[in-house]
C-alpha cells in the first residue's frame, strides 16, 4: 500500500474541520501581549492561531514547513485585509530577520519532531530567535494512561463540525497505532463529508506520526537545549499541571 | 500510622525477597567479566553482592542503611569472605577507588525521586568510573495497564515460605500514582503466619519515581555519559513494552 498523502498536503480539508478549533486562542492572544517584541509562531500552519494575533494587533510572523498551508494562511490573510509574514522552514532549522518576544509552538506541533536530536534542533532554534529576556512556550497534550490504553486499529470519531458552505456534517475519524516506550501515535485520518441524504460523497485519507513527551522528559530538553529556566502549566487556563489528562503549557525562558 | 522503611528489618526483607532471582546471575556475570573492580551502589543485605563475592569478582559495596550493611557484613563473615562495605548516599559519596563498572541492581535508582537527585546519582557514579567503565541498572517499566488497574487497590505482590519455620509470609501492597510527577507511593503490610492468626504484621512505606526511555537518555547524557543501549530483560531483549523491565547500560566515554 503506498503511502497516504500528509493532511498539511490538503489545506482546506484540514481548515474545514481544524480551523474550527478555538479554546487555546484566548490564551495565545495573552501571551502574546505579555511579550516584549514580537511573536513569532513555529507551525503556523494555515494561520488559525496567526491570523487571529494579527487581527488582534499583535507583530507576529509564522513558520510551517508545508508551502501548501502557507499559501492558505496568505489568501485567507488577504481576504481580512491582513499581510501576514510567513515563512517555509523546517522547525529544527530556519531563520527569520528578526527576534522575538515570544516564539509559541501550539497544538501539538512540537510532536512534529520525532528524535531527540530532532527535538534539540527544534528547540535550539527556537531558543536563537528570542529576544534575551524572551520565552518559548510550548503546547502539548499530555501522553496520559488513559490515552495508552485507549482504542487502536480501528476508526474514533475525533470531530464533527458543520460544513461552512452547505451546513452538512463533515466527520474526522482517527485510527490510531501506538508505541508505548517510542512514544509515538501513527493515525490514518479521514475526513468525510457527508451528503443531503447522510451518504459520505466525499472521503480523504491522511496519514501522520506525532511522538509525545513526559513532562520531565520535555524540562530535561529545555536545559539541554540552553534554555535557563522552565515551568510547565496544566491548562490554557493556566492551571497547574496535576493530571495526566491535562494539556502541557511549557514556558522556557532563554534567559 | 507512621510507615517504617522497608529496610528496618533486614532480616525480614531478605525473607520477603529470597524468591527474585531473575537478575542475579546477569549482574554476577557483568562483575565478573568487569575490567578492573566493580562497585555495587544500594547493596543492601547482599542479595546481588555475595554471588557475585563467590564468582570471583573484586567488589565493593555502597549502601545508605547501616542496618542493612550490619547484617550483609554478618553474612560475609560466615562465609570468610571480606569485601570493602562503605554506608553512604548514591548521590553524594566518595570511595578510595575507581571502578570498571558500577552496578545498581534491583530498582535502587527508583529512590531519586526528583531529576535534581537522579543528576547527582548518575554524576557521582560516573566520577567513580575508570576510562571506559561502564555502569549498569535495570528500572520497572512504567505498565499503563497496572498503573490504571492497580490505583489504590490492596493486593497481594509477593508470597514466600519463611526459609526458618516454613510459615507463610504474604505481602500486600497498595500503590498510588502521580502520573505527572512519575512517582508511585506504596504502603505494604508484610504479614507473617497462617491468614486469619498471623504472627507478625510489619508495616512499610516507600515512595519510587519512574522513568521513561527517552527522558532516560537526556538525564545520562546531561550527567556526561557518552554511550547506552537499553534493554528490556536481563535476556538482554530490546526494550520494546511497557511491561518490560528497562535495563540500561552507559559507558563513562
Amino acid at each position: 500500500m503506498s503511502p497516504l498523502p500528509s493532511p498539511y498536503e490538503a489545506p482546506e480539508s484540514y481548515d474545514l474541520v481544524l480551523d474550527t478549533f478555538r479554546e487555546d486562542l484566548g490564551f495565545w492572544l495573552d501571551e502574546a501581549r505579555r511579550a516584549r517584541g514580537p511573536v513569532l509562531e513555529v507551525t503556523c500552519g494555515t494561520g488559525r492561531v496567526l491570523l487571529h494575533l494579527l487581527e488582534n494587533g499583535i507583530d507576529a510572523d509564522g513558520v510551517d514547513l508545508f508551502t501548501p498551508m502557507l499559501d492558505r494562511l496568505r489568501s485567507k490573510a488577504r481576504s481580512k485585509g491582513l499581510e501576514a509574514r510567513a515563512y517555509a522552514a523546517d522547525m529544527r532549522d530556519f531563520t527569520t530577520p528578526r527576534r522575538y518576544g515570544r516564539v509559541f509552538i501550539p497544538f501539538n506541533g512540537f510532536a512534529h519532531c520525532e528524535a531527540p536530536e530532532d527535538q534539540l534542533a527544534c528547540l535550539r532554534c527556537c531558543r536563537d530567535h528570542l529576544e534575551p529576556d524572551g520565552a518559548l512556550v510550548v503546547d502539548m497534550s499530555f501522553p496520559g494512561a488513559r490515552y495508552w490504553t485507549g482504542p487502536e486499529g480501528i476508526p474514533v470519531l475525533e470531530m464533527e463540525v458543520p460544513h461552512p458552505q452547505t451546513g452538512r456534517p463533515v466527520r474526522m475519524f482517527d485510527t490510531r497505532r501506538k508505541d508505548r516506550v517510542g512514544q509515538w501515535q501513527h493515525s490514518v485520518v479521514e475526513i468525510v463529508e457527508l451528503g443531503a441524504e447522510g451518504q459520505p460523497d466525499r472521503v480523504q485519507r491522511f496519514e501522520t506520526r506525532q511522538r509525545w513527551v513526559y513532562r520531565f522528559e520535555l524540562e530535561l530538553l529545555f536545559r539541554e537545549a540552553g534554555f535557563a529556566r522552565c515551568e510547565i502549566l496544566g491548562s490554557w487556563e493556566r492551571r497547574p499541571l496535576e493530571n495526566d489528562t491535562d494539556q502541557m503549557l511549557a514556558f522556557a525562558w532563554r534567559t | 500510622m507512621p510507615y517504617e522503611t522497608p529496610y528496618a528489618d533486614p532480616a525480614l526483607y531478605d525473607v520477603v525477597y529470597s524468591k527474585i532471582q531473575e537478575d542475579i546471575p546477569f549482574y554476577v556475570s557483568l562483575a565478573a567479566a568487569a575490567r578492573g573492580p566493580v562497585l555495587e551502589v544500594g547493596c543492601g543485605t547482599g542479595r546481588v553482592l555475595i554471588p557475585s563475592l563467590q564468582a570471583g569478582a573484586d567488589i565493593d559495596g555502597l549502601d545508605l542503611d547501616p542496618g542493612m550493611l550490619a547484617h550483609l557484613q554478618r553474612k560475609t563473615r560466615a562465609l570468610g569472605l571480606e569485601p570493602r562495605l562503605v554506608r553512604g548516599d548514591m548521590r553524594d559519596f566518595t570511595m578510595p577507588r575507581r571502578y570498571g563498572l558500577v552496578t545498581l541492581p534491583f530498582r535502587t535508582f527508583m529512590h531519586m525521586v526528583t531529576t535534581d537527585d537522579q543528576l547527582r546519582a548518575l554524576r557521582c557514579m560516573r566520577e567513580h568510573l575508570e576510562p571506559g567503565g561502564s555502569l549498569a541498572f535495570n528500572l520497572f517499566y512504567p505498565s499503563f495497564d497496572s498503573l490504571l488497574a492497580h490505583e489504590g487497590q490492596r493486593r497481594l505482590s509477593i508470597e514466600v515460605a519463611h526459609p526458618e519455620n516454613g510459615g507463610p509470609v504474604a505481602v500486600y501492597d497498595i500503590s498510588r500514582y502521580d502520573r505527572v510527577n512519575q512517582q508511585v507511593r506504596v504502603e505494604r503490610e508484610i504479614v507473617e503466619g497462617p491468614e486469619g492468626a498471623p504472627t507478625r504484621m510489619t508495616r512499610a512505606g516507600f515512595l519510587l519515581r519512574w522513568t521513561y526511555r527517552f527522558e532516560m537518555e537526556l538525564l545520562l547524557r546531561a550527567a556526561g555519559f557518552l554511550r547506552w543501549t537499553f534493554h528490556g530483560g536481563f535476556d538482554r531483549r530490546p526494550l520494546e513494552k511497557d511491561t518490560d523491565e528497562m535495563l540500561v547500560l552507559a559507558w563513562k566515554d
